[in-house]
């Protein structure tokens, strides 16, 4: 467990350092999350080490996401303002992206 | 009384009991309002209000749980990974599904909002829309929206997802289980799949994966798309 911590951690470092030196747009966590990946995929680590960790860090995730969901309290005023074109772009968005990802799936997908 | 609003401990403690109690809520009443996460939210803004206290004076301690959302993206690398060995053979149909719905949900939510009038920076919380909410916030953070609007956004879209996602797609002639689950998981990440799951445990193990190749793709493209977005219509 400790070791899948402090494997995480060693990858947010070098995600940001990443960042840094080649100047990206991309947050540093995102850049960690691609170089975790590819460091499993080409067995730099091993899944056993880090997996015990992972696995807590996800179990959680949702309660880590509340505080931002509280902030949407602040912004209020600025929702109350632009909702129609919050709600209309969501909803339309949300049925089209399930609606084209089912469609291509169930046209090109093999069906086993 | 109010120095205690002012300690870190008061924003975490809260949450933890919000949380606790909306899982013990949720599990109870299998309602789709009745989300944990929804839950927890909206019983601390009441509380907040009631008690007139500042978002900033909870967020000294609730920032702490948020900083977890770092590593947690990286650890979603890990699971990414698990996911990819599982269907590394079959992967190019289902990449190229999830690709063309990822990359459409922003092209479509960013370019309605901004025929509607919506300000550059909603536009730029609302984009990253249909990923899995660590991976969504970092976006909205690096492309210059409200990390707060867009969890609340996200939120609101795994719940739609989860709610009317299969009787929409049913509606429009999809049959097969697994393309719901795929959709589910691309439009609407971790809420929308855990109702694939109801429909079958492949079609909940399509969702998991559309929510985290979509999570993948859309953290790298967003920004070029938005940009794209942006420079057609201005």
């Amino acid at each position: 467990m400790f070791k899948g911590v402090l494997y995480i951690f060693l990858f947010l470092v070098i995600g940001e350092i990443i960042v840094y030196l080649f100047n990206l747009s991309i947050a540093g966590n995102i850049v960690g999350m691609v170089a975790i990946f590819i460091a499993l995929k080409f067995k730099i680590i091993q899944l056993k080490d880090v997996k015990p960790a992972s696995d807590q860090f996800i179990k959680y995730m949702v309660l880590f996401f509340v505080p931002y969901g509280v902030g949407l309290m602040a912004f209020y005023d600025i929702l109350k303002m632009h909702w129609i074109a919050i709600v209309v772009g969501t909803v339309l968005s949300t049925i089209l992206t399930l609606y084209i990802t089912a469609i291509v799936l169930q046209k090109f997908g093999k069906n086993e | 009384m109010s120095e205690i609003y002012q300690q870190p401990f008061f924003g975490i403690f809260i949450t933890l009991l919000a949380f606790h109690w909306s899982k013990i809520i949720s599990r109870k009443f299998k309602f789709v309002l009745f989300n944990p996460v929804l839950l927890s939210v909206v019983s601390i803004i009441c509380f907040l209000v009631i008690f007139k206290i500042d978002f900033e004076a909870y967020n000294i301690g609730g920032q702490y749980l948020g900083f977890l959302l770092g590593p947690t993206v990286v650890a979603l690398g890990v699971l990414f990974y698990e996911k990819y060995e599982q269907i590394k053979a079959n992967i190019w149909p289902f990449v190229s599904a999830v690709l063309i719905g990822g990359t459409l949900s922003i092209i479509s939510v960013s370019t309605i909002a901004l025929v509607l009038g919506a300000p550059e920076f909603i536009i730029k919380s609302i984009a990253p829309k249909s990923v899995t909410t660590p991976i969504a916030l970092e976006i909205s953070t690096s492309i210059g929206g409200v990390p707060y609007i867009t969890a609340g956004i996200v939120i609101a879209v795994g719940i739609f997802g989860n709610a009317f996602g299969p009787a929409i797609l049913r509606a429009l002639g999809i049959k097969d289980k697994n393309a719901i689950g795929a959709a589910l998981g691309t439009a609407s990440h971790g809420i929308g799949t855990a109702r694939a799951l109801d429909e079958g445990k492949l079609p909940g193990a399509y969702g998991g994966l559309a929510m985290c190749i979509n999570g993948f793709l859309t953290a790298i493209f967003t920004p070029y798309i938005i940009n794209i977005v942006f420079s057609l219509f201005s």
